[in-house]
Parts: structure tokens; C-alpha cells; sequence
């Protein structure tokens, strides 16, 4: 398999970025159990353990992770759902 | 995954204590005081670098949230009941106190416990200045009960995980 020139896709990719899916972040705090946060995260988005483990290793060792890629509407309702759990999470642009 | 039913066993002096703050968190969150930072805690900002944007989303959704953590809190309340009775610590009979209850929870039940207990620590955490994890009280009461509510979300996580 040869290595195409890059060049091309490269911009097409920025412009993917600038407009591009949006992502539902949780952040580490200080009161949350380590298992409680993995517990939700195999509940309410049907992740495996092992996915939900590392994910929640990287909310608590990198300060954040994340959790959901899609459209703003359904980042915001995986949001408001983490809320409901006591989680604090946010919306933001992929690439911001 | 879907939750299944799960039975929890206290004392009736934890009950009795657990009622109380269940109450009293319900206090907290039907006040809607958007001033006090364990109720702001409850319904974060939504968006980190927009305070326009989380403004709109906390609009959108505080109600809605701090409606679920009341109810929530009911029926934990509700499920600390015995003999149809609120149990109360100073009418408890001191012979009783360590009689175990033994709380059966229905998989939706097992839901609103496991949020009001995280919901009643992230409060707790609040009054008592809890910034970091390994942080222990210098010998504040409220500090025990902080960690004893943890240990009895930890069970019911491990119970609904087993």
C-alpha cells in the first residue's frame, strides 16, 4: 500500500473540524466515587466495563474525557442525563 | 445493562439518620436558590467557555433536574419508612436502634437511591469544604457522615454491578 500525498484530504479535514460533531466532556471532581462514575457510564451509555473502567480512569487521572461524539441537540441531552447522575459534564465543539 | 432489584440492610438508627438527611436535602433542592453552591452544583454549567449558552441550558433543564432529585429523595424517604412510620432519631427506642431493616428495591427504586446518595454528597461535600478526594475531617461529625453515605453508595453501586 503506498503512502498518498496527504495534502489534499489535510484541508478537506480542517474544514471537517471548524464545523464539525460535537462532544459531551465529564470532569473530574472531588466527591464521585470511582465506581459510581463507571457504573453510570455502562448504564446510561451501554458501554462495555472495560470501556467504561478506562474512561473513567481518564476523568479521574486527566481531569476529563470524552464520553459522546454527535450532533449539539443529542450532546446536550447526554449532558443534562450525566447532571441527573450528579456528574458534571459539558458540551463543547469537537476541536475547541 | 439494565438494573435489577436489590435488597440493602441498615439499622434502624442509619435509617433513622439517612431519613432525616434525605429530608433535609429535600429542603436543599426544592428551594431553588441558585445562590447556594450546593444546588448550582447540582445543575452545572453545561458549557464551559459560554456563559450565554449555559445560561440558556441551565434555563432549559434546572427545573426539570432539581423536580427529579425531589422526587428521587421521596422515594428514598418513602422506602426508609417502617411500620408506615418517618422514622425519627429522637423518638427511636434506643433497644431498636440496631435492629436491622432490611430495604427491598425495585430496579427504579435502586435508581433514585443511587442518585439522591450521590446528589446528598455532593451537598455534603459543599457545607463541608470538600476539595479533595483524599481530604479527611479534623474531626468534624458531618465528615463521618459524608463518608459513611459513601460507603453505602459503594455498596449499592457493587450490589447493582454484582
Amino acid at each position: 500500500m503506498s503512502i498518498a500525498s496527504p495534502e489534499i484530504d489535510e484541508r478537506t479535514d480542517l474544514q471537517a473540524s471548524t464545523s464539525g460533531p460535537w462532544q459531551t466532556v465529564v470532569w473530574n471532581d472531588p466527591v464521585n466515587l470511582m465506581s459510581y462514575v463507571e457504573h453510570i457510564f455502562r448504564q446510561y451509555f451501554g458501554f462495555s466495563r472495560e470501556k467504561a473502567h478506562r474512561l473513567m480512569l481518564a476523568v479521574h487521572h486527566d481531569g476529563h474525557a470524552v464520553v459522546a461524539e454527535g450532533s449539539r441537540e443529542q450532546m446536550e441531552l447526554h449532558a443534562q442525563a450525566m447532571h441527573d447522575y450528579g456528574l458534571w459534564a459539558t458540551v463543547r465543539e469537537a476541536g475547541s | 445493562m439494565t438494573g435489577h432489584a436489590v435488597a440493602m440492610e441498615l439499622t434502624l438508627l442509619e435509617a433513622a439518620h439517612l431519613s432525616d438527611l434525605v429530608g433535609q436535602f429535600e429542603d436543599v433542592v426544592t428551594s431553588h436558590d441558585g445562590s447556594d453552591p450546593a444546588v448550582r452544583r447540582l445543575v452545572p454549567d453545561a458549557y464551559a467557555d459560554d456563559a450565554e449558552a449555559a445560561a440558556e441550558f441551565r434555563r432549559l433543564t434546572e427545573d426539570d433536574l432539581l423536580a427529579r432529585r425531589a422526587a428521587d429523595a421521596g422515594i428514598v424517604r418513602a422506602s426508609l419508612r417502617h411500620d408506615g412510620q418517618d422514622l425519627d432519631i429522637d423518638q427511636l427506642d434506643r433497644a431498636a436502634a440496631e435492629d436491622i431493616l432490611v430495604v427491598d428495591l425495585t430496579p427504579d427504586a435502586a435508581g433514585a437511591w443511587l442518585r439522591t446518595l450521590a446528589a446528598l454528597r455532593l451537598v455534603l461535600a459543599d457545607r463541608l469544604g470538600v476539595t479533595d478526594e483524599e481530604q479527611r475531617g479534623d474531626g468534624d461529625a458531618r465528615f463521618g457522615v459524608y463518608e459513611w453515605i459513601g460507603y453505602r453508595l459503594e455498596m449499592l453501586v457493587q450490589a447493582l454491578d454484582a
